[in-house]
């Protein structure tokens, strides 16, 4: 019986990049950094708030995935346009959290807006995601 | 000084909306705990940083926040502690020092109520699980990222 998510993977296109957003900007904290001499990074991540949810920040672009050249390619061209939509970000206060991490550098898609099921702006991880960052009603 | 029209608040859709200003300066008195957190900090002194009265800043900060001023100062300081005690090799009681407690005792008793072990317990467990992944990092990672054959499938 499956009871739960433990593990949901972000492929980005920079491991380090990815680490300085989620982990330094957003205040998430690593669960697992471990590397293996190959270069694989297994790089783990878990929000403030939902510390048995890890988030798996994986490269696809190297080869120790396992992707053969024509996928990398394609997770190339997506990663570089930023066309990956990741998820939903809950916060408390759109607003509030908007004001903070754009005087943090982070760049938004979208700016806090009413809908109608919250308040909504759409960020960007620079590694090559969006996400909604929407406070529910 | 806290002007009134700043103030005014906006119902739409059964949400409450504050101005701009409010938010700049709330967002500024959370950046101030998140800089000076390790620091000896009261309410009046972070109210400050928002230019406004201790009451109002509490029940700004706690609205937009969903958690208290004092309890955000916690957490912050127990997430640092965390770190420290899984990262570093400091004593106990300097990592209470460094963290902003001025009592070991009323440190490990919140770190236990929040973290559910006592710091000494968290990071025998924290080192543990960190040499186990630097030793054997096949320990830690689930087999199939690992496996060439699932990706091509």
């Amino acid at each position: 019986m499956i009871t739960r998510l433990s593990h949901a993977t972000l492929f980005v296109n920079d491991q380090d990049k990815a680490y300085d957003f989620y982990v330094t900007k957003l205040g998430f904290q690593v669960k697992t950094d471990a590397s293996l001499p190959n270069g694989f990074r297994w790089l783990t991540v878990t929000a403030p708030e939902q510390p048995d949810l890890e988030i798996s920040l994986l490269s696809p672009l190297t080869g120790e995935m396992g992707y053969d050249e024509e996928t990398r390619n394609a997770f190339t061209v997506l990663l570089e346009k930023g066309a990956l939509g990741a998820g939903v970000l809950y916060t408390p206060d759109c607003r509030a959290s908007y004001e903070e991490l754009k005087a943090k550098g982070v760049v938004f898609k979208s700016e806090p807006k009413e809908q109608f099921y919250g308040i909504e702006a759409v960020i960007t991880d620079g590694c090559g995601n969006w996400f909604s960052m929407t406070q529910t009603k | 000084m806290i002007s009134g029209c700043s103030e005014v608040y906006v119902f739409n859709f059964n949400m409450t909306t504050l101005s701009p200003d409010i938010y700049e300066r709330l967002v500024n008195a959370k950046v101030f705990i998140d800089d000076h957190f390790e620091e000896s900090l009261h309410l009046a002194t972070i109210s400050l940083r928002a230019n406004m009265s201790v009451f109002h800043f509490h029940r700004l900060f706690t609205k937009v926040y969903r958690i208290t001023p004092h309890q955000y100062l916690t957490k912050k300081r127990l997430g640092k502690a965390r770190q420290l005690l899984s990262t570093g090799s400091l004593n106990i009681s300097v990592v209470c020092t460094d963290i902003g407690f001025e009592s070991h005792g009323s440190f490990s008793t919140l770190f236990k109520k929040y973290q559910g072990l006592s710091p000494q317990s968290y990071r025998d467990n924290a080192l543990q699980k960190q040499q186990r992944a630097t030793a054997n990092p096949l320990q830690v990672i689930p087999n199939c990222f690992l496996t060439p054959e699932i990706s091509k499938k």
